[in-house]
C-alpha cells in the first residue's frame, strides 16, 4: 500500500517539497505600517554598530567642544573639562552595576507577599468593542 | 454669572461633575461632562484675580478662605487641570461610571486643596484626594489591588489626621487658620503637620505607600494618581516650609535612593513610581533652598513632572492594556505593533531626562542652578547622580525594555485612538514648554507663570555651558548603556518582588501581629482555663470548710464553736465595757 497520505507527495502522488518548520523568528509582516516607516532601522544589522560609534564621535565631540568654551559655574570644581561627561558615565554605571548586587540581596518570587497577580481587570483587550 | 466664574474655585466644578458622573449610565454623556468640566476649571482659573481672597465663608466661628489664587498656587492648579482634562481623554475608551466619577472628583479634590486659603479648607480636600483616589486602585479588581488599597486609605487617611492634629496646634497658639509658612519645626503643630506632608509627598520611608499602590491600580487609575498626590503636597511644602534646611537633604535622599530601586524593578509601572519619588525629590530639594530661583525651580519641575510622568504612565498603561503586562521581562520589540506609543514614550522619556528642547530641562535647569548658586555641593553632586539615574529608568529602561530590546513576539494592535489623542497632547505640551521662546510659546510661558516671574526672566537656560553640560552628562551616560549592554553586563530584566522598607509593615509587622494572634489564640483560653481552675479549686477549698456540708459544721465542733463564739464575744464586750468604764 503506497502511502498517499503522507505530508510529503500531494494528492495524485506526486512528491511536494514540505512546508519550512515555522520559522523562529518573527515575521516582520506584521509591523505595523507606521513602524515601518519611522522604526525601520531599528533591526538594521549595522544600527548596533551606528549607535555605538555615533554615541562615542558625540562624546568625544562634547568634551573637546568643553575646550572651547569658558564655563562659568558657580561650584568652581565643576569647571573641569568634562567634568559632567565623567560625572554621567560613573554615575549611570554605578548605578547599573549595583543592580546585580541589590538584585541577589532583594529579590524575591513574585508571590512573596501573597499578592502576585497585580494584572487589572482593565487590561490585556487586544481588540476594541 | 461673570461673579460666579471668578469667585468658585474651580476645583468644586470639577468634584461636583465627579460625583453627577458616578450617576450618568450614558458613557459618551458621561464622559463629554468629564472633559468638559476641566475646560471650564481652566477658563474660572483664567478669569480669577491673584492674591485676593475670592470667596469666604464663615462656619463654626471659623473663617474659611474657599478660593485663593496666586503666584504660587496657580502653576500647580493649571497644571492638575491639564492633568485631569488628558485623563478624561485617556479614559475614554472605557465604560466605568465609578471610575470616571473618581477621577474626576479626585483631580477636583486636589484643584480645591491647591486652591485653598486656610488649613481646614485645605484638610477636608487633602482628605477627599485620599478617599477618591482610592477606588482607582480598588478597580483593578485583583486580590493585591484590594490589599494595596486598604493600606493606601490607611496610610492616607494617617497623613490627615495627622494634618488635623497640628491644625488644631497652630489654631490654639494663633488663633487663625491663615495657611502662612512656618518659621521653625518647633512651632506649635509644625512637625504634625511636616509629618502630613512627609506621608504624601513621600518622603523617604514614608514613600512605600506610592510604589506599592499606583502599579497596581487600573489602567488609566496609574494615570490619575500620578499627578496629584505628590504634587499637592509638593505645593503645600512650598507654602508651609519654604527653606527649611531639612529639606534640602530630604529631597536630595529622595532623588537618589529610588534609583537604584528602579534599576532592578520589573514592573515597568512601579518603575515610573519610583521615578515618581525620585523627581518629587528634586522639588523638595529646591523647596529647602528656598530662594527665589529655587522655588521657581519646584513650581516649574512641578508643572513639566506632572505632564512627562502623566505621558510615561499612559504609555505604559497603553501597554498593559493591548498586552496585559508591563513587565520588562515579558515585553520588547512592541514599536513594531505600537510605533505612535513608542514615539510618545521616547517624547516622555527625552523630556523627564531633560534633554534639551523638551519640557525637563528647563524646569530642572533652575532647580540645578539655585542648589549650586548657593553652594550645597553634596546635595548638588546627589541631584547630578540622580539625573544621570533618571535617565537610567525612565529614560532608557522604560522605552528600551517595552518598545525595543529583546523582542518579545508580542503583536497588538496599536493603542485606542483616545490614548494616543491624550499622549500626543501631552507630548505637544512637552515640547512647546521646551523650546526656546517664541510667539508667547516656548519655556518663556512657563517661566511667567512661576511664582517669581521676573527672576525666571532674568534666567536663560539655553546658553551654550547648560547644553553643553547638560548633554555631556546625558549622552556620557548614553554610552555607558550601550557598553554595559555590549559587555553583557545590564543586569537582566528578571521576575520578582523587590523588597523595600515596606517589608517592615508588610511582613515584620503582619508577621508579629500574625504571632501575636497566634499566641493571643492559644495563651487566650489557656489563661481563662487557669483562671477558672483557681477559682474553681478556691470556692471548693472554702466550700469545703464553711459549707453546711463542710468541715466546720461536722461532728461535736459544730457545738462547741458556737459556744467558743459566744463567749469571745461576750468577753470582748466585757473588755470594751470596762475600758469605757474607766
Amino acid at each position: 500500500m503506497s502511502d498517499t497520505s503522507s505530508p510529503e507527495r500531494d494528492a495524485s502522488g506526486r512528491f511536494v517539497k514540505p512546508d519550512a518548520p515555522a520559522s523562529p523568528r518573527i515575521d516582520d509582516g506584521e509591523m505595523h505600517p507606521m513602524a515601518r516607516l519611522l522604526f525601520g532601522w531599528v533591526s538594521a544589522k549595522a544600527t548596533p554598530g551606528i549607535f555605538l560609534w555615533g554615541t562615542i564621535t558625540i562624546c568625544a565631540g562634547l568634551i573637546l567642544a568643553d575646550l572651547a568654551v569658558h564655563r562659568h559655574e558657580y561650584l568652581h570644581f565643576a569647571e573641569f573639562n568634562g567634568f559632567y561627561g565623567i560625572w554621567g558615565f560613573g554615575a549611570f554605571a554605578l548605578a547599573v552595576l549595583s543592580g546585580w548586587p541589590l538584585g541577589r540581596m532583594l529579590r524575591r518570587s513574585e508571590d512573596y507577599y501573597g499578592e502576585g497577580d497585580t494584572t487589572p481587570q482593565d487590561a490585556g483587550v487586544e481588540d476594541d468593542q | 454669572m461673570t461673579a460666579l466664574i471668578e469667585t468658585l474655585n474651580p476645583g468644586f466644578v470639577l468634584v461636583l461633575a465627579g460625583i453627577v458622573g458616578l450617576f450618568i449610565p450614558m458613557q459618551r454623556v458621561r464622559q463629554g461632562l468629564m472633559v468638559i468640566a476641566p475646560l471650564v476649571g481652566i477658563y474660572m482659573l483664567t478669569q480669577a484675580n491673584q492674591s485676593m481672597e475670592l470667596a469666604t465663608a464663615h462656619v463654626l466661628g471659623l473663617d474659611l478662605v474657599l478660593y485663593r489664587v496666586d503666584s504660587l498656587n496657580f502653576i500647580f492648579g493649571l497644571a492638575f487641570l491639564i492633568a485631569a482634562l488628558l485623563n478624561a481623554i485617556y479614559a475614554l475608551h472605557g465604560d466605568d461610571k465609578l471610575q470616571d466619577g473618581m477621577a474626576m472628583a479626585y483631580a477636583g479634590a486636589a484643584v480645591a486643596a491647591a486652591f485653598a486659603g486656610d488649613f481646614l479648607t485645605l484638610f477636608v480636600f487633602w482628605e477627599l484626594t485620599a478617599v477618591s483616589s482610592v477606588f482607582l486602585i480598588l478597580r483593578a479588581g485583583t486580590r493585591a489591588a484590594y490589599f494595596a488599597s486598604m493600606r493606601y486609605l490607611a496610610i492616607q487617611i494617617l497623613s490627615g489626621v495627622l494634618l488635623l492634629a497640628g491644625i488644631t496646634y497652630v489654631y490654639q497658639a494663633s488663633g487663625a487658620l491663615t495657611l502662612q509658612a512656618f518659621t521653625s519645626l518647633d512651632e506649635p503643630g509644625a512637625l504634625l503637620v511636616f509629618l502630613a506632608v512627609g506621608i504624601k509627598a513621600a518622603f523617604p520611608f514614608l514613600h512605600n505607600w506610592l510604589q506599592d499602590s499606583y502599579p497596581k491600580a487600573t489602567v488609566v487609575g496609574a494615570v490619575v494618581l500620578s499627578a496629584f498626590t505628590t504634587k499637592l503636597a509638593v505645593l503645600t511644602c512650598a507654602r508651609l516650609f519654604p527653606g527649611f534646611d531639612i529639606l534640602i537633604w530630604i529631597g536630595a535622599v529622595m532623588t537618589v535612593f529610588p534609583v537604584f530601586f528602579a534599576v532592578i524593578e520589573n514592573d515597568l509601572r512601579k518603575v515610573l513610581a519610583y521615578s515618581l519619588n525620585n523627581q518629587v525629590g528634586f522639588m523638595i530639594c529646591a523647596i529647602g533652598v528656598g530662594t527665589p530661583l529655587a522655588l521657581n525651580g519646584a513650581a516649574a519641575h512641578a508643572f513639566a513632572h506632572i505632564i512627562y510622568k502623566a505621558l510615561l504612565f499612559m504609555s505604559m498603561g497603553a501597554v498593559l492594556y493591548r498586552t496585559g503586562t508591563a513587565k520588562a521581562s515579558e515585553l520588547g520589540g512592541l514599536y513594531k505593533s505600537m510605533p505612535f506609543t513608542a514615539v510618545f514614550c521616547l517624547i516622555g522619556a527625552a523630556s523627564i531626562s531633560a534633554f534639551p528642547l523638551f519640557s525637563g530641562f528647563v524646569a530642572k535647569s533652575l532647580t540645578m542652578s539655585a542648589v549650586a548658586h548657593e553652594g550645597y555641593v553634596v546635595a548638588w553632586l546627589m541631584l547630578l547622580f540622580a539625573s544621570a539615574g533618571v535617565l537610567e529608568h525612565s529614560g532608557i529602561k522604560i522605552p528600551y525594555f517595552a518598545f525595543f530590546g529583546h523582542d518579545s513576539g508580542k503583536r497588538v494592535k496599536e493603542a485606542p485612538f483616545n490614548m494616543l489623542l491624550a499622549m500626543g497632547l501631552a507630548s505637544a505640551i512637552c515640547i512647546l514648554v521646551g523650546l526656546p521662546s517664541f510667539f508667547g510659546l516656548g519655556y518663556g510661558w512657563l517661566y511667567n507663570l512661576l511664582p517669581y516671574p521676573e527672576v525666571a526672566n532674568h534666567y536663560e537656560p539655553f546658553t551654550l555651558g547648560h547644553i553643553l553640560t547638560q548633554m555631556q552628562l546625558l549622552m556620557l551616560a548614553v554610552l555607558a548603556f550601550i557598553l554595559l549592554k555590549r559587555f553583557g553586563l545590564y543586569p537582566p530584566e528578571k521576575p520578582g518582588t523587590i523588597l523595600d522598607t515596606d517589608w517592615a509593615y508588610r511582613r515584620l509587622g503582619f508577621g508579629f501581629a500574625n504571632w501575636a494572634g497566634t499566641v493571643w489564640g492559644k495563651a487566650g483560653p489557656a489563661m481563662t482555663r487557669v483562671a477558672g481552675l483557681l477559682a474553681q479549686r478556691g470556692y471548693d477549698r472554702i466550700e469545703a470548710v464553711f459549707s453546711p456540708r463542710g468541715q466546720l459544721s461536722r461532728g461535736p465542733l459544730t457545738g462547741g464553736m458556737a459556744i467558743w463564739t459566744a463567749a469571745l464575744l461576750g468577753m470582748a464586750m466585757l473588755l470594751s465595757f470596762l475600758t469605757v468604764q474607766h
